[in-house]
């Protein structure tokens, strides 16, 4: 996300280290809007809170990751177990539910337990856990240090995974339309920007892994080129029937305390119109062969 | 008569409107809104995220 548009707003972001902080941050307005977990959206609007998902934060990205020495080969293998989650409320969680009634595995044959995002990894190196489901960079970060090993991409479990979502507060959405479009058409051009050349990966890597994340650039590169579709940043419209299988999978694991219809969660209004189009977006013109060497 | 009802409404109309800002949006806020309309400043919003994808 840019910090300054063409428009002249100002975005800011603010970067969180743990889901309940930023739960807290959106009902207490600190936020505008967030990144959260879809099921998490979904039970925020259950519990009463004001807020719709607008778009979509990107599809796939997220992998099961096993010690690179452990005999575990397939899904049938996680049973008995313990798998770390991010949070109850993810759509990672759904994905274990729904292969465990795939595999015909009893809802409880796998001991899901809730770990912050980045303590996945060093809790595998620990043994505290025998693998875990979650967002990237966490998902590679055990692969690239070598003693992790994909077990499945999300890609290979579920089409067109859903994970984070973006969420804006509804009164910004009354009130403030126009910015909420504005940020909706930005993001949309960022993600047709990333995913229209691999070199543009490879500058996003750089600067969001040294102005955002915080973590190694090379970290980013690889989880945005191995294989370059491991994580895509279009066709980020919500779509309907894509929410009601994951609200109905929450609804019957006992993640949601209610069924939340899509109208109710969700405003694709400010998506509508945005897949079709094309920008002119690269504005970083380089002489040829300038990326020999990079992205290794 | 006529004079003092419409007197009244709009002592009533200000009071709830005053009261709504205090209460509900902040001084801030409509200040903040106020400039960016005139255009003395620009809209920000704030987004937040996790490190993940």
């Amino acid at each position: 996300m840019t910090e300054n548009s063409s428009k002249g707003t100002l975005f800011h972001s603010r970067k969180f280290t743990d889901w309940p902080t930023v739960k807290e941050a959106l009902i207490s307005k600190e936020v505008g809007g967030v990144f959260i977990l879809a099921p998490m959206a979904m039970q925020l609007v259950a519990d009463g809170v004001p807020i719709k998902v607008v778009y979509l934060g990107h599809r796939d990205g997220t992998a099961i990751i096993v010690g690179k020495e452990s005999n575990i080969y397939d899904f049938g293998d996680l049973a008995g177990k313990t798998v770390a989650i991010p949070s109850r409320y993810a759509n990672q969680n759904i994905l274990m539910h729904r292969m465990m009634r795939e595999w015909g595995m009893a809802e409880d044959s796998i001991d899901l337990r809730e770990v912050p995002p980045p303590e996945h990894p060093t809790a595998l190196l620990a043994g505290a856990i025998d693998a875990y489901i979650v967002g990237e960079p966490f998902a590679a970060k055990a692969e690239v240090d070598g003693f992790g090993r994909v077990l499945y991409q999300a890609s290979d479990l579920w089409e067109d995974f859903i994970s984070c979502v973006l969420v804006v507060r509804q009164d910004l959405i009354d009130e403030q339309p126009e910015l909420i479009r504005e940020l909706v058409a930005g993001i949309a051009k960022s993600g047709q920007w990333l995913d229209g050349d691999i070199a543009h990966r490879m500058d996003a890597a750089e600067v969001a892994g040294k102005r955002y994340y915080f973590q190694p650039p090379e970290l980013l590169k690889y989880v945005l080129s191995k294989p370059p579709d491991r994580v895509r940043y279009t066709r980020l419209t919500p779509l309907k029937h894509e929410f009601d299988e994951i609200m109905e999978l929450a609804f019957e694991i006992g993640v949601l305390s209610r069924r939340v219809a899509f109208e109710e969660y969700a405003d694709d209004s400010f998506a509508a119109g945005l897949e079709g189009t094309s920008w002119d977006l690269d504005f970083l013109p380089r002489p040829a062969g300038w990326d020999q060497g990079r992205a290794r | 008569m006529k004079l003092k009802v419409a007197l009244g409404v709009f002592v009533w109309s200000l009071l709830i409107s005053v009261m709504h800002i205090q209460l509900n949006i902040g001084w801030g806020a409509v200040s903040d809104r106020i400039a960016v309309m005139r255009g003395q400043q620009r809209a920000e919003l704030l987004v937040g995220f996790l490190p993940v994808t």
